[in-house]
């Protein structure tokens, strides 16, 4: 699960919870035949990817179906359910999108064309989905927001921000 | 906050929040207009026919690599007119850190008082107190006429004491300066609480 301090919400990803998840994804991938499979959290941060992303944009992806997939809990919500609806499905004329949440702060994008059975792309999700919410949970190797953020991160950092962003 | 061991990433989320029409997407399109190309993404703007934003606005900066690491921020705006209150809450998802843009003139108070106490609100539901969290304010829109004093505003809307900045945002003034304090803020307070 995510590490809260003080209320934020931290993600920190292991390298074995990392490879983990690529390891889903392709293998999600590989037996819908679908176009691309991205998995991202609520606050719209693109964790990982796996198939044709050449021409999307996927950080934007992402924040946009994060956006997509918050505001629908809130309409769920709204409208008297109690659990936010745990899937959405955007159907167009050649290409699909098919979003569901792993946990209560994740989701999978699903892009697929019209060649590939949503069925199909169900059954398979559901457990990546599986997969995914057990890897999430398993924590990882114990590496704390310390080890990577250490004494001088925060001072090179602001030299870096003012060379980097100046008018 | 978004840290990924393997790609040595970590990626802030920052949300510039306050009143329509105080400054958000301006301050955005600004820092957008003047950063490297290589360090900015696209610029994603959901809006209506009348340019105000509906939803939000998305621009993922980064800087260059810091002792191996890859910091990456991701700028969201909200909607600022009062009945956008739930698209608020959605973007404030999973925030490290917020600007809150208010609008200098005087007949805007009201509406920065009750957009202020609407970020209160919804970060609160989220587990955060606002006199903890890092934040900044932004005055922008200085070099109108009815502007009222810094001092003034100061006690109507800065009782946390928070860094504030003087801004006119359409001509970029103070735009860098807040962005940059509210990122370094976020890493103090990072840094404080391990």
């Amino acid at each position: 699960m995510p590490k809260k301090i003080d209320g934020s919400k931290i993600t920190i990803l292991s390298s074995e919870q990392f490879e983990g998840i690529k390891k889903c994804l392709a293998e999600l991938y590989a037996k819908t035949k679908a176009t691309a499979v991205l998995f991202a959290d609520l606050a719209g941060q693109l964790i990982g990817e796996r198939g044709d992303t050449s021409k999307i944009n996927t950080t934007v992806l992402a924040a946009l179906a994060a956006a997509d997939f918050s505001a629908t809990a809130e309409m769920a919500k709204l409208v008297g359910e109690e659990a936010r609806f745990k899937l959405l499905f955007h159907e167009g004329e050649k290409n699909n999108v098919y979003l569901t949440n792993v946990g209560e702060q994740y989701f999978l994008i699903i892009i697929f064309d019209s060649n590939v059975a949503l069925g199909m792309v169900r059954v398979y999700t559901k457990k990546a989905v599986e997969a995914l919410t057990k890897l999430i949970s398993e924590g990882g190797s114990g590496k704390s927001i310390g080890d990577m953020i250490d004494d001088d991160f925060g001072d090179l950092l602001a030299n870096e921000l003012d060379s980097s962003f100046k008018d | 906050m978004y840290i990924n061991w393997a790609l040595q990433q970590i990626n802030l989320k920052i949300v510039y929040y306050g009143p329509g029409v105080s400054g958000k997407t301006t301050n955005l399109l600004y820092i957008h207009s003047k950063v490297a190309p290589e360090l900015k993404g696209e610029l994603v703007s959901l809006q209506t026919q009348e340019d105000r934003t509906i939803f939000f606005d998305f621009l993922q900066l980064e800087v260059g690599k810091i002792k191996g690491k890859k910091p990456k921020f991701n700028l969201y705006t909200v909607p600022g007119q009062v009945y956008y209150a739930y698209s608020r809450k959605v973007i404030l998802n999973g925030v490290d850190g917020v600007v809150f843009v208010a609008d200098s003139q005087f007949d805007r108070l009201e509406a920065n008082l009750e957009t202020l106490n609407d970020l209160e609100n919804n970060l609160k539901q989220d587990g955060h107190k606002l006199d903890e969290f890092p934040w900044v304010i932004q005055y922008n829109k200085r070099d109108l006429p009815n502007v009222a004093p810094i001092p003034y505003l100061q006690l109507k809307l800065n009782k946390y004491n928070v860094p504030y900045f003087e801004a006119v945002a359409n001509k970029g003034t103070g735009v860098f300066e807040t962005l940059k304090a509210v990122i370094n803020l976020v890493m103090a307070s990072v840094k404080k609480k391990l």
